[in-house]
């Protein structure tokens, strides 16, 4: 009965005046109501159920049951933000309650709904044809986020675009779709352009998304006090959200036993005032936050704990002297409860050498001890609180340098001694003292020379720093030299040693030695007697002179030792001399050593001087070559003989060289033998030849190489004859020469005079009166008869009979004749012999006329050819007693001498213009007598060696 | 990066120097040819994209395809070239003058859009640059004929109005703010035209009388303009002539 009248009549306590605004910015549905007949006084526990419905009623999407406590006429309040934009659809909310009270468990019925509210935000959209929403909406990166339009036409086909991509999305009703963003990204600061366009049409409408990234929780927070006023808290606060115009964010510090929260200014630190009262224990929250998040962060700590002093100050250097000094400073007033921790450095060239903790209330100070005379120190000072160590302060630095003392090593000292006209030159050398050793700046070195043989003679120098060296020039006597070095304090130990006048260095054999990167090895025999010790005595630069001495003091137990210097260089020799010091401290040589830090290949090859050059041989030479100065030990030559050949004698190997041409290699194991036979070769043969050293470590560069040639085999032997030959022959021709006149007696006397002849004598003798000599002038020759012969046995075709004799009529009764004149050609028996080889009768025609004759001569070739025609005959031809006409004549020719001399002006006509075995032809027959044989005897005969004047 | 944004800088702040080297030695240029030289080449560097729009478009993610063609100017936000030559010389300087005041009263507005400090930088330089233009507008005006008379109302274009109505959401803010600057540059452009227009009458007036050259060329535009004024399409304020030089 009860339930029954409960059921029909209206639960008291029901929700009445339901009100639903929405806020679009945040996309909210904002509900208010009141319970219905609750008593003023009365406060009841209450749940009510909302359901919230899109689109329509009965598309139910959130039902939540809200729990509260309602007072009597207390107006209720609930929010739900909606993830698809209001705007985008209607939506429809009701709701009922319920008491919800443990005590009145009967009471448990649920109220009847109250009639649906319909939130339709479209209507006030406006008529503009498209809408995108949510507006400016800010979300963090990684959200959903969803995206809706509105378009007032149906007709109108939109499209949407993230950042210029096209999204594809879901239609609620034709006027609406919306689009489901899943994992939104950071794009950039000023936000997210979504967009959407009519297809056809100039419609854009758009939203900016603004996705921040997440605020990120502030890290390493700490506080710290230096003074006891003032609390330093700091924080990382990690990187930005990248929204800070539409998405500040805020630093918050709270600190829990106060109760006390300020705002912090500054995204990373923030100051807080210690209290008045002294609290110890702070716990402070520390709080990010922007519109979107919250993130928080604390610490608990003690205030004395998180004491970071303050740099010391007043830092001051007393009593400084040569070991010692006193540094004092003070230190910033923490109040009276704390100790502080304080730790001193001491800085010397650079580096930590002292390190010390003292523990100080108000001042601080330390005895620095240890030190070094005239020595620049650093010392700096830090403090810390000493019960609960925090942080240290800041370093406080300063300076100061000790004292001056007198130097406290000799200085080290070597000599080089050297014998001039009877004198001994001595360099003393000298290395600085170091700063440890000279104790303040040295300023000059005392040199004092004792002669032991003459106790008495003392000499004193004195060398301002910072020379190295001195020279002295001492007789042939020993001479024991001290040497201090001295600054402003005092005098330094003295070095000693004794410089005798025979140094004795010559008689020791120099060995080779290996170096290597660390240095040269060096070890030597140990010295029987009294040995102070060792030195060793090298060039750093051995070829630059001066060569930088340098040497190296051992100890009298020590034996070996490596010399290393910065200044060793590869492919350099250097030499080592180890001298033993004896009690007296007299040096004497032990032994030499050589060699270098890394061999080199040499590096040149030797000038080659060739000789002796003959067809099988040659000789090269290299002498000047020095292996002394080469950049490793030369341990002999190779000989490189290049040849067209190509095959290689014993004592010689085929070697390729780095060009691939093939050549014979001859190889000289000595270093020393500079000189090199090169044998079997070939006569008259190219080669080529190359002389370059080799070392362990390689040869010398395959350079150019150097060409000969063999002379030919019998060159020197034709050398040996013909010399010797043209001398004779130069010999026979000077005595001919010289001789000519008694020549020619003997072998070309003069013609003999008929009336001279000792045959005219013996006529007369016999006394027969008809015998006599005719004389030519007495004769009148009538005729002259006159062979033509034509040599060879060819005819000539233009001649068309045989030869046959021709008579010339010299009488003047013959009426035929009607030339100029007869050319008479004598022949002289004397010289018939001797003319017969070469000569021929030559006849140059009379003229007849002038000019046209002159034309013909002008040149030397018309000449040849007119004499060429006129030209009948010769002694062959005309053998001694076949003619019977023969006379001796000889008669000067206007026309004999060299062609080349020939007149330039017309010929005169002459008879018998040439000598020459001449007949008298008669003009006309000159022409039909001439033949091509004929033609060639007449330039045999006009051959210059064959004219007779 | 860097490099390319110390390019585009640099000239800026070499053409803000000369834009501001007047004002500082306190008095103008009395040289009507160097003066419209200067007014010249200056508005033509600022009519270039790269010392604004670009930057804005870039910064505002407004270069996407489907996007970037809606950044053109509205018609009427700021004086059309023709609107411009038809002006007399007096009242186109005003009108200038008071066009880049506003243009300097939106990026004001516009600064708020853009959070790189390296962009604000330019955008500095770039109200720099129009706070001297505007000075040297001042000089110009004082050398043109009868620059002493009554002082011409101002026309004004309704589009260039300080900022946009305050409701707009960012986009559609981010929209107009591209639209505007777009605007802007084609105005310079413009500008640059008609004072390279000067230019020309000046040197024809030097050939034919180098002492007259100036005032014929003045009163040839402010004829010019004296006939067209009423044009619609100008929508100058009524009565802005008035005070025309007669020169």
């Amino acid at each position: 009965m009860r339930l029954t009248s409960i059921l029909s009549e209206p639960l008291p306590w029901a929700p009445e005046s339901l009100k639903v605004s929405i806020n679009s910015t945040h996309q909210c549905l904002h509900l208010q109501w009141s319970v219905h007949n609750l008593a003023y006084h009365q406060e009841l526990k209450m749940v009510f159920q909302i359901e919230i419905s899109r689109i329509k009623t009965s598309n139910v999407i959130w039902v939540e049951n809200y729990s509260t406590t309602v007072k009597g006429n207390q107006v209720l309040h609930w929010s739900w933000e909606s993830k698809l934009p209001l705007e985008c659809a209607k939506h429809f909310i009701r709701m009922r309650s319920a008491v919800d009270d443990a005590t009145t468990p009967e009471q448990r019925f649920w109220s009847n709904w109250s009639s649906w509210e319909e939130v339709d935000v479209q209507n006030s959209l406006g008529h503009e044809p498209l809408f995108v929403f949510p507006k400016d909406k800010l979300v963090e990166e990684g959200s959903n986020v969803t995206i809706c339009y509105v378009s007032r036409s149906q007709q109108n086909n939109i499209s949407c675009y993230l950042e210029g991509v096209r999204m594809q999305g879901q239609q609620l009703d034709p006027n609406v779709s919306m689009f489901n963003l899943y994992d939104v990204a950071f794009i950039r600061e000023t936000g997210t352009n979504i967009y959407c366009k009519v297809d056809r049409g100039d419609d854009i409408k758009g939203i900016v998304l603004f996705v921040s990234k997440i605020l990120e929780e502030p890290k390493d927070f700490s506080c710290e006090t230096r003074d006891f006023q003032t609390l330093s808290c700091t924080w990382d606060p990690g990187r930005d959200t990248g929204l800070l115009k539409q998405l500040p964010q805020s630093y918050t510090l709270f600190e829990s036993f106060s109760g006390k929260k300020i705002l912090c200014k500054h995204k990373s630190w923030c100051n807080w005032q210690v209290a008045p009262e002294s609290q110890e224990m702070y716990n402070f929250t520390l709080t990010a936050e922007n519109y979107l998040r919250k993130r928080s962060v604390h610490i608990l700590f003690n205030l004395a704990h998180r004491v970071h002093p303050m740099a010391p100050f007043n830092v001051l250097f007393n009593d400084v002297s040569v070991t010692n000094a006193t540094i004092t400073w003070k230190v910033h007033s923490t109040g009276n409860y704390y100790t502080l921790l304080c730790q001193v450095e001491l800085y010397g060239e650079g580096k930590v050498i002292q390190k010390h903790n003292v523990s100080v209330k108000v001042n601080g100070e330390l005895v620095l001890s240890g030190l070094q005379p005239d020595t620049e120190y650093s010392a700096q000072v830090r403090c810390a609180n000493a019960n609960h160590f925090w942080k240290w302060s800041e370093w406080t630095r300063q300076n100061f340098t000790t004292v001056e003392a007198a130097p406290s090593e000799a200085p080290d000292i070597w000599r080089n001694v050297k014998s001039v006209q009877g004198y001994c030159v001595v360099t003393l050398f000298w290395k600085p003292l170091t700063r440890l050793q000279a104790n303040g700046e040295i300023l000059f070195y005392n040199i004092v020379v004792k002669d032991l043989d003459r106790p008495s003679g003392l000499q004193l120098l004195s060398v301002p720093a910072p020379a190295n060296r001195t020279e002295l020039t001492l007789d042939q006597r020993s001479y024991q030299i001290h040497v201090t070095a001295n600054n402003s304090v005092g005098t330094s130990p003295a070095s000693v040693l004794v410089v005798s006048g025979d140094p004795g260095d010559e008689e020791v054999e120099e060995e080779r030695v290996k170096g290597t990167e660390g240095g040269f090895s060096l070890s030597w025999k140990p010295q029987l007697g009294n040995i102070t010790g060792y030195v060793v005595e090298w060039c750093d630069r051995p070829r630059d002179p001066p060569c930088d001495l340098q040497w190296k003091h051992l100890g009298p137990n020590t034996t070996s030792t490596v010399i290393s210097s910065d200044a060793f260089r590869p492919g350099v020799r250097y030499n080592f001399r180890i001298y033993g010091i004896s009690t007296e401290m007299v040096p004497h040589l032990l032994e030499k050593k050589t060699g270098y830090s890394q061999e080199l290949a040499p590096s040149d090859n030797p000038r080659v001087v060739m000789s002796n050059l003959t067809s099988h041989s040659f000789t090269l030479s290299w002498k000047d070559y020095s292996t002394e100065s080469q950049p490793s030990f030369i341990r002999g030559y190779h000989v490189y003989l290049k040849s067209k050949a190509g095959q290689c004698h014993p004592g010689s190997e085929k070697a390729v060289l780095s060009d691939d041409s093939v050549c014979c290699k001859y190889k000289i194991d000595d270093p020393k033998q500079k000189t090199f036979v090169v044998g079997n070769l070939q006569p008259e043969s190219f080669y080529e030849f190359l002389v370059t050293p080799y070392s362990a470590v390689g040869e010398g560069p395959h350079g150019a190489f150097t060409k000969v040639t063999t002379p030919d085999e019998y060159s020197p032997m034709l050398i040996r004859i013909i010399l010797p030959m043209i001398f004779c022959i130069l010999l026979i021709m000077i005595l001919c020469y010289l001789k000519s006149q008694w020549m020619k007696e003997k072998c070309y006397p003069d013609i003999p005079d008929p009336y001279k002849s000792s045959v005219l004598s013996l006529i007369k003798s016999k006394e027969n009166p008809r015998l006599t000599i005719m004389n030519i002038k007495d004769c009148v020759p009538d005729t002259i008869e006159v062979v033509n012969k034509h040599e060879g046995t060819g005819k000539s075709p233009t001649e068309p009979e045989a030869a046959k004799p021709t008579y010339l009529y010299l009488l003047p009764a013959e009426e035929s004749y009607s030339g100029p004149g007869p050319c008479i050609c004598f022949e002289n028996f004397t010289y018939n012999q001797a003319a017969s080889d070469s000569a021929s009768c030559g006849h140059v025609p009379v003229p007849t006329k002038a000019p046209s004759q002159l034309g013909l001569l002008t040149s030397s070739e018309n000449l040849l050819t007119a004499l060429e025609k006129n030209c009948m005959n010769s002694l062959e031809e005309i053998p001694a007693g076949e003619s019977s006409l023969n006379y001796v004549s000889q008669v000067a020719s206007p026309m004999s001498g060299e062609k080349s001399s020939l007149p330039t002006n017309p010929p005169q006509p002459e008879l018998c213009s040439e000598y020459k075995m001449q007949m008298a032809i008669p003009l006309g027959l000159a022409a039909p007598s001439s033949s091509g044989s004929s033609s060639l005897s007449s330039i045999t005969l006009l051959d210059e060696g064959e004219h007779y004047h | 990066m860097q490099a390319q944004l110390l390019w585009r800088t640099l000239p800026s702040l070499v053409l803000g120097l000369l834009f501001l080297s007047m004002p500082a030695m306190g008095s103008c240029s009395d040289k009507y040819p160097e003066l419209l030289g200067q007014l010249q080449k200056q508005a033509d560097f600022m009519q270039h994209t790269n010392t604004l729009l670009d930057l804005y478009i870039r910064s505002q993610g407004l270069d996407k395809n489907g996007l970037k063609e809606h950044c053109r100017e509205r018609p009427g936000a700021f004086p059309s070239k023709d609107a411009l030559q038809r002006l007399s010389r007096r009242v186109f300087l005003r009108t200038l003058d008071t066009t880049l005041g506003h243009v300097l009263l939106r990026l004001a507005a516009l600064e708020q859009d853009i959070p790189k400090a390296q962009d604000l930088e330019m955008l500095s330089v770039v109200k720099l640059n129009i706070r001297g233009f505007k000075n040297n507008i001042h000089c110009m005006a004082q050398l043109l004929p009868g620059s002493s008379e009554t002082t011409e109302p101002t026309p004004t274009s309704p589009g260039a109005s300080p900022s946009p109505t305050p409701t707009l959401d960012t986009f559609q803010r981010r929209l107009e703010g591209c639209r505007f600057l777009h605007g802007y540059h084609r105005f310079m452009r413009s500008v640059g035209q008609v004072f390279r227009e000067w230019g020309k009458s000046l040197s024809r007036s030097r050939r034919h009388s180098p002492h007259q050259g100036l005032l014929k060329g003045a009163r040839r535009m402010q004829l010019s303009g004296r006939n067209k004024r009423l044009m619609p399409r100008v929508q100058l304020a009524p009565g802005s002539h008035r005070g025309a030089p007669g020169g």
